[in-house]
């Protein structure tokens, strides 16, 4: 996530723009936009192939963050992750609208990311990311996938059963037992 | 949907779980949400799966949204066009003020203000940015770059956990080797100077980068260690 140690630029900064957003602050509304707009969009794309549909759920998940700030609830969540879970949630409602659903197949999608992570890893890391990391990494490899191409792409059950070309009460039971597993792994 | 395994654990923390990584049909998406809103031990379990996968948002790649966003943004919100106001000096009509013969009276001030910020003759550049990324697209540095002042703030956006080293800022002119532009700081902005000799071949062509070198910087003048972020210098 996008989130400097520094306290007058990072995470709090941006925490308290979203409660001057919840009072009607026009310029704080222009900062959360310049600071995250890009991340956000990132997301929209990610889980909407066409890019219109991003660029209207983009909009539509800035309106919400205009009405909805006194909502945010920062003993909750990170500012941040309060942004990318309802691009996320917004994204994913409009993907299940529509009937273009990709078809590419799991591994190809997102064997790539798996690797670049490991590349990395060593020089700049981020404890909670580590700790996701360690604990997707007890999942045994073809259940990883299917969990990183859910989060990513926001795929259905029965799209991660076509591209997997798995039977859908298998791809059902295993994410199921692997959100458990993850759960249990990052509360130990 | 139901009863195709054995042993199908239907916990709600479950149902959250299945609901934030993002699987569920429209109708349980709906059912869900109208759950959130009227349980609010549910809703906490939800927060706390959002909480729990949000690092890996750290991995999607920021893709900057096309301008005209933010237009219709403010048009639907019937927010005004500019939604805060330019600085003074920037302002035509403190322009024409000045022409009309109150020169005597600015005096006093504007020496103050250009001594703090010295006045545009020409149009103000507008910023550039670079998002300085990691080979998997998560960004790790952010530069600012005020053109005028000759000046670029480092901000760091993720921790660095590797106290044997540093990292340090290069400028790659298109066609050219890396420029060093110093260590910057891990644990916040940092405001280093350009060049004057580099400033003039900022554009999108070139490039910022990180390079982990040993405590004080690069020995050589060159990365001698790899170069981890690395971004384009774009406009705003």
């Amino acid at each position: 996530l996008i989130e400097a140690r520094d306290p007058s630029t990072g995470t709090e900064a941006l925490r308290d723009a979203l409660h001057a957003v919840a009072r009607g602050d026009r310029a704080a509304f222009e900062t959360v936009y310049s600071r995250t707009s890009a991340k956000l969009f990132g997301v929209c794309v990610r889980i909407l192939p066409k890019r219109s549909d991003a660029e209207e759920v983009l909009q539509e998940i800035y309106t919400t963050v205009w009405r909805k700030a006194a909502s945010y609830d920062a003993s909750l969540a990170s500012p941040v992750t309060w942004l990318v879970m309802i691009a996320r949630s917004k994204a994913i409602d409009r993907a299940r609208t529509d009937d273009s659903e990709r078809t590419a197949p799991i591994d190809a999608a997102v064997e790539v990311a798996d690797d670049a992570i490991a590349g990395v890893a060593a020089a700049v890391q981020d404890d909670e990311r580590r700790r996701l990391d360690a604990c997707l990494g007890e999942l045994e490899p073809e259940r990883r996938r299917l969990v990183r191409a859910a989060f990513f792409d926001g795929a259905t059950y029965e799209e991660l059963a076509r591209r997997s070309e798995t039977p859908l009460g298998t791809i059902k039971s295993w994410i199921r037992r692997s959100l458990l597993k993850l759960k249990a792994c990052l509360e130990r | 949907m139901s009863a195709t395994m054995p042993h199908e654990p239907f916990e709600s923390g479950d149902l959250a779980g299945e609901y934030v990584l993002g699987v569920l049909d429209a109708d349980e998406r709906r059912e869900v949400a109208a759950r959130i809103a009227r349980d609010f031990a549910f809703a906490r379990e939800v927060a706390a799966w959002e909480a729990r996968l949000a690092p890996l948002a750290a991995e999607i790649v920021p893709v900057p949204p096309p301008a005209y966003v933010w237009t219709r943004i403010r048009a639907e919100l019937g927010h005004a066009p500019r939604a805060t106001p330019e600085p003074l000096w920037q302002r035509l009509g403190f322009w024409r003020w000045l022409s009309a013969g109150a020169l005597a009276v600015a005096t006093a001030s504007l020496v103050t203000l250009f001594v703090q910020r010295p006045a545009p003759t020409a149009p103000v550049a507008p910023p550039l940015v670079a998002i300085m990324a990691l080979d998997n697209g998560a960004p790790a540095f952010v530069a600012t770059i005020d053109r005028e002042r000759g000046t670029m703030v480092v901000t760091p956006v993720t921790s660095w956990s590797d106290t044997a080293h540093v990292p340090e800022l290069w400028l790659i002119p298109p066609g050219d080797r890396a420029h060093s532009l110093g260590v910057v700081a891990t644990g916040k902005p940092m405001t280093v100077s350009i060049p004057p000799a580099l400033l003039g071949t900022l554009g999108a062509q070139a490039i910022v980068a990180i390079s982990v070198e040993p405590p004080g910087g690069s020995p050589t003048g060159q990365a001698t260690g790899p170069i981890i972020a690395k971004g384009n210098i774009s406009g705003i």
